[in-house]
């Protein structure tokens, strides 16, 4: 893949886009084979793979019982970065929970919680921001929110991977877009994509 | 040091859950008390035995409980969406071993300083006279047991039958330290004319080193996917 | 394939001869230790025993360090099969040296410190082969039993020295009484019978292994 290009993943569930997805992440290894991210060889140069690169999972690495702030200054601190209180206020005006920033993420709804992990996402110099389903749950100003993020990372230069079973929605702030079906990877027509509805199309037998 | 760093974040994110849940520590107080509280009433009134025993008893107890609390190291990850939570920040992955040991030893010792006590009135043993010894053999005690407990925690974390595997493998890792541990302390309190638990407190030491090495050396392979 | 099952048929039969050599001069050509009677004929088997059950382990150590570095399963399945040959005979040790307690000290057990050890050898032993029952895939059982078996087998002379202390410090520790020859030569033939058995039992195993392991890799292939 090209520097700094916006790609959407798509294809049906169970199909491996999380597994893709953390894989490059180096959460997993690969069982054959191997690669390069950002540069990197994925088996021997992990660490500095993890120092570029941003996860967003389904339900995000959050703990329930700190608070949002607690868990950007957790998120921020495990990354290397001091940040200063302003910081992280600032973090979370920008998800729009400036207001909840003390109380417990317990207390949270799916969508305030998924705002929590982009924050902790948007707070790291990334050159690669990995998106696995980042619409579930949210309303649609969070959509909106994600789009934004998306274009900004356009504009800094930094990849972006949009993994969803929904093509639709991913294939609008991507410029490609690749269909990941029974193991093998293809492009697909961005238009396609763009107006079907994989979810409810039977792929036949997957892979997991 | 950029690693010392990411353990004492480890250790302050652990450390406030547990403050503000109270899960862990009230449990292990509960049932560290009533495991001594059996052992004593097993045993009879016969003072003079039961303060031989003393160390031994107490030193049992605390393996236990220990043993109660050392899945919970991991498994607190789980509902945040498990280890991964932590293996995916850059640096090395030694820092989260050493963040949990951190707080396993800490929650530990708080919990030894309820049983400490508990242990001197069931047992009629004399505590204050030698309270800094006491104190460093139980450091010493609990750090050792820290050390190889949180390395088979993390082995044992994604196993079926992990209750059972893990004592298993702890046990017999832990004798030395237990006889150590036990020897001194029952020295300490009972009675030690010939100055033997210099020797223990030795085997303690030499202990802790040990497997403080070798398991910081291992840990990125038994963390791997 | 078929030189190597040969060379193991001879192994096995030099084996037997050698065992069955042994123990006949042990149990009726040499004369018995005179304080101890018959009873002492059991060390000819107690001893070799002892020994290959801590050949055996730090065979487990050795593969188990191998392993981890070449990450070759051929290591795994070497290290398994002498952590299972290792367990029989510790089994073995301890339950002659149970025997041959009851007469001599009046005691089953006795926490003497080759005994002590040996026992929680033993328990180390059978946590290598309890957490390979828990992984399917072979390069996860091999990893986790890798660093089961270094740390174990690094805890054992910890453990016999601890234990060497703690008997010390409340009696006196026993001197090895000297022995005739003869029964020492006994001792060092029977010693090298079992060595023999134990490379011919290792060589059946490990190919049993290698069988498994490709059984195992068929099956995973085509479910």
């Amino acid at each position: 893949m090209d520097r700094g290009t916006t790609l959407a993943l798509v294809g049906p569930n169970g199909a491996g886009k999380t597994t893709l997805l953390k894989c490059l992440a180096t959460l997993l290894q690969p069982s054959d084979g191997g690669g390069t991210v950002c540069g990197y060889d994925l088996r021997k140069e992990g660490d500095a793979i993890r120092a570029r690169v941003g996860l967003v999972t389904v339900r995000g690495y959050v703990y329930d019982d700190l608070t949002a702030e607690e868990n950007l200054r957790f998120s921020a601190r495990m990354s290397g970065l001091k940040l200063g209180p302003d910081e992280y206020r600032a973090a979370l005006a920008r998800v729009g929970l400036e207001r909840v920033a003390e109380q417990r993420v317990r207390t949270f709804s799916t969508g305030m919680r998924k705002r929590v992990v982009l924050a902790q996402l948007r707070i790291r110099p990334l050159e690669l921001a990995l998106l696995d389903e980042p619409y579930a749950g949210l309303d649609t100003q969070g959509m909106a929110l994600v789009d934004e993020f998306v274009r900004e990372f356009r504009d800094e230069g930094t990849t972006v991977i949009i993994a969803s079973h929904q093509a639709g929605e991913a294939t609008g702030a991507a410029e490609q877009t690749l269909i990941l079906k029974d193991g093998q990877l293809s492009p697909m027509d961005h238009d396609e994509a763009a107006r079907s509805h994989l979810s409810y199309q039977s792929l036949g037998a997957s892979e997991g | 040091m950029e690693l010392l760093r990411r353990a004492w974040t480890i250790v302050w994110k652990d450390l406030l859950i547990e403050a503000r849940t109270k899960q862990a520590f009230n449990a292990m107080v509960f049932f560290a008390a009533l495991v001594l509280f059996i052992f004593s009433f097993a045993l009879g009134p016969d003072t003079e035995l039961l303060q031989q025993v003393s160390g031994g008893l107490l030193w049992v107890g605390i393996a236990f409980t220990g043993t109660l609390s050392l899945n919970r190291t991991y498994q607190s990850e789980e509902t945040s969406g498990g280890i991964e939570g932590l293996r995916v920040y850059p640096g090395d992955p030694r820092a989260i071993f050493l963040g949990k040991l951190f707080g396993n030893i800490i929650i530990l010792l708080a919990v030894e300083m309820v049983l400490f006590p508990a242990a001197a009135v069931l047992f009629q043993i004399q505590l204050l006279p030698h309270a800094l010894e006491l104190a460093g053999v139980a450091i010493l005690g609990t750090i050792g047991f820290s050390i190889v407990g949180t390395f088979y925690a993390a082995l044992t974390v994604n196993l079926r039958a992990r209750e059972v595997m893990l004592p298993l493998l702890l046990f017999p890792a832990l004798i030395p330290m237990l006889l150590g541990a036990v020897n001194a302390t029952t020295l300490i309190v009972v009675g030690d004319p010939m100055l033997d638990s210099g020797i223990w407190i030795r085997l303690l030491v030499t202990f802790d080193v040990i497997f403080f090495v070798i398991s910081l050396w291992i840990f990125p392979i038994a963390l791997e996917e | 394939m078929t030189s190597k099952s040969g060379l193991a048929n001879v192994i096995g039969i030099a084996a037997l001869a050698l065992f069955l050599v042994g123990s006949f001069v042990g149990l009726f050509v040499v004369s018995a230790d005179g304080m101890q009677g018959d009873i002492q004929r059991l060390m000819y088997v107690h001893v070799p025993a002892a020994w290959l059950a801590f050949l055996s382990f730090f065979v487990v150590f050795l593969m188990s360090v191998l392993y981890l570095i070449q990450r070759d399963l051929r290591w795994d399945r070497v290290a398994q099969g002498s952590a299972e040959i290792g367990v029989i005979f510790t089994v073995l040790t301890l339950a002659l040296g149970s025997m041959w307690g009851k007469p001599t000290w009046g005691v089953w057990w006795t926490w003497d410190p080759r005994l002590t050890t040996t026992a929680i050898m033993l328990a180390i032993y059978v946590g290598y082969l309890a957490i390979r029952s828990f992984a399917d895939d072979p390069d996860k059982r091999a990893r986790w039993a890798a660093i089961v078996g270094i740390i174990g087998f690094a805890n054992v002379p910890i453990v016999y020295l601890s234990v060497i202390w703690w008997r010390t410090l409340h009696q006196p520790p026993s001197s090895p009484r000297s022995v005739s020859p003869e029964i020492l030569w006994t001792l060092m033939f029977n010693l090298a019978a079992f060595t023999v058995i134990y490379v011919y039992l290792m060589m059946r195993r490990v190919r049993l292994a290698k069988l498994e392991g490709e059984l195992e890799q068929r099956v995973a292939y085509h479910g």
